[in-house]
């Protein structure tokens, strides 16, 4: 194997390094606009799944013009903006959280007294597999029927399929439903000021 | 080494998983079920061919004392290119992979041709090689995925298998520990067993 010069070396590091970037800048900046425009129609199905209405990523924006009534924000007591959205029946929530290896969030429909009517939940990097099966609608739909109202909902191992505030977790993803608990007790506490200030006493805080 | 043998050996006496013992973090990973062991076995297929061709054409021109960050930043930036080409234009495919991106990049299969092979031969050999060592790392993943799947969940591809042929009913039940990693790793050494028991080349002298 020939010898190379260090100032070859560090050249070659450089211009690859440049190379490099500069496509990766190209084709980033020049494929956002249809990115942006996947995620966005991504969101709107998700939010429209949680009360009931698949949508496709093309009539997405539609059919959520149609359902949707409105988009609100209010400012949480640590200062982020926290978002909801309003239809017929209930409210949707949006909820953020972590999982194992990197953000897990996903929305849920609450009617007026707090039952889930739906939910999804989405992951950048979970195990497929394992974590990953967060994003099914076989996990999304153990939500449906469970309250949030007085406490949030918990994920364990055997759930009482009877018990309004249990999920059955997910075996051999611990990690990422862990995950999926905290985001809940979160979005819990951040959303119950709007949701249940009228009907419940503030006794349990 | 003639040309088929470049995409033959990886499945017998050169896997990559069972002989040059790659990949195994990965393998443990995406195997719980049959299909995204499928999907990481056609991404790596790719990324390695991709990468091997691409390394190989460079080889002459790479310093040999930064060769491995060289090689890390073609496979990265390959995996990151695919990927943003797909969010735009295939978005559901690409949610299927997003997850794999950082399991491609830190695969030790890619760098372990890269290093191995790549370096030293020709684009074509090298293209020949990356593909026949994808497929031979993605033949042990769809087994492991197979048998893991079927006795960790009762499933196939996501179809309810034991339960349309009624084993629940006879008191079957699914066995939990198929879908927990140590498993993958007794069932990687199981089929190491038989491979190196009809395998006499592999054996090690005593």
């Amino acid at each position: 194997m020939k010898q190379f010069s260090n100032k070859y070396m560090l050249l070659y590091a450089l211009g690859l390094a440049a190379v490099v970037a500069l496509v990766l800048t190209i084709v980033a900046t020049s494929l956002k606009p249809r990115q942006d425009k996947n995620r966005d129609a991504e969101t709107k199905q998700m939010i429209l799944k949680t009360i009931g209405i698949e949508a496709t990523r093309d009539n997405a924006a539609e059919l959520y013009d149609k359902n949707i009534d409105s988009e609100i924000s209010f400012i949480a007591e640590d200062g982020t903006e926290i978002p909801y959205y309003t239809f017929d029946n209930g409210i949707v929530i949006s909820l953020k959280g972590n999982g194992l290896w990197g953000p897990i969030w996903g929305y849920m429909a609450l009617d007026h007294n707090g039952t889930v009517l739906g939910a999804v939940f989405d992951h950048q990097g979970e195990t497929p597999g394992l974590g990953a099966e967060i994003a099914t609608d076989k996990f999304a739909n153990r939500f449906i029927g469970k309250q949030m109202d007085e406490h949030p909902i918990v994920l364990k191992k055997n759930a009482d399929k009877n018990n309004t505030y249990e999920v059955d977790a997910i075996s051999g993803s611990t990690m990422t439903c862990n995950g999926v608990t905290e985001m809940l007790e979160k979005a819990f506490n951040q959303y119950r000021t709007i949701t249940f200030s009228e009907s419940k006493t503030e006794d349990e805080q | 080494m003639k040309k088929l043998d470049l995409i033959k050996l990886p499945f017998s006496k050169n896997n990559p998983i069972t002989v040059q013992v790659l990949g195994i973090c990965s393998c443990l990973a995406v195997t719980a079920q049959l299909k995204p062991a499928v999907v990481m076995a056609i991404s790596v297929t790719v990324v390695v061919a991709l990468a091997n061709l691409i390394i190989s054409l460079m080889r002459k021109s790479i310093p040999p004392r930064i060769r491995i960050i060289v090689q890390l930043v073609v496979v990265s930036a390959l995996v990151i290119l695919v990927n943003q080409v797909l969010t735009a234009f295939v978005y559901d495919v690409s949610k299927q992979l997003s997850v794999y991106v950082g399991l491609i990049i830190t695969n030790c299969i890619v760098m372990g041709r890269l290093e191995a092979f790549a370096m030293s031969n020709k684009p074509l050999d090298s293209l020949l090689d990356g593909i026949g060592n994808g497929l031979g790392y993605g033949v042990i993943l769809v087994i492991l995925g197979f048998v893991r799947e079927l006795f960790g969940r009762g499933t196939l591809w996501g179809y309810p298998i034991f339960e349309k042929l009624g084993l629940y009913n006879i008191g079957y039940e699914n066995n939990g520990f198929v879908i927990m990693a140590p498993m993958a790793l007794i069932l990687v050494g199981i089929i190491i067993w038989i491979q190196r028991s009809h395998n006499k080349e592999l054996q090690e002298k005593s």
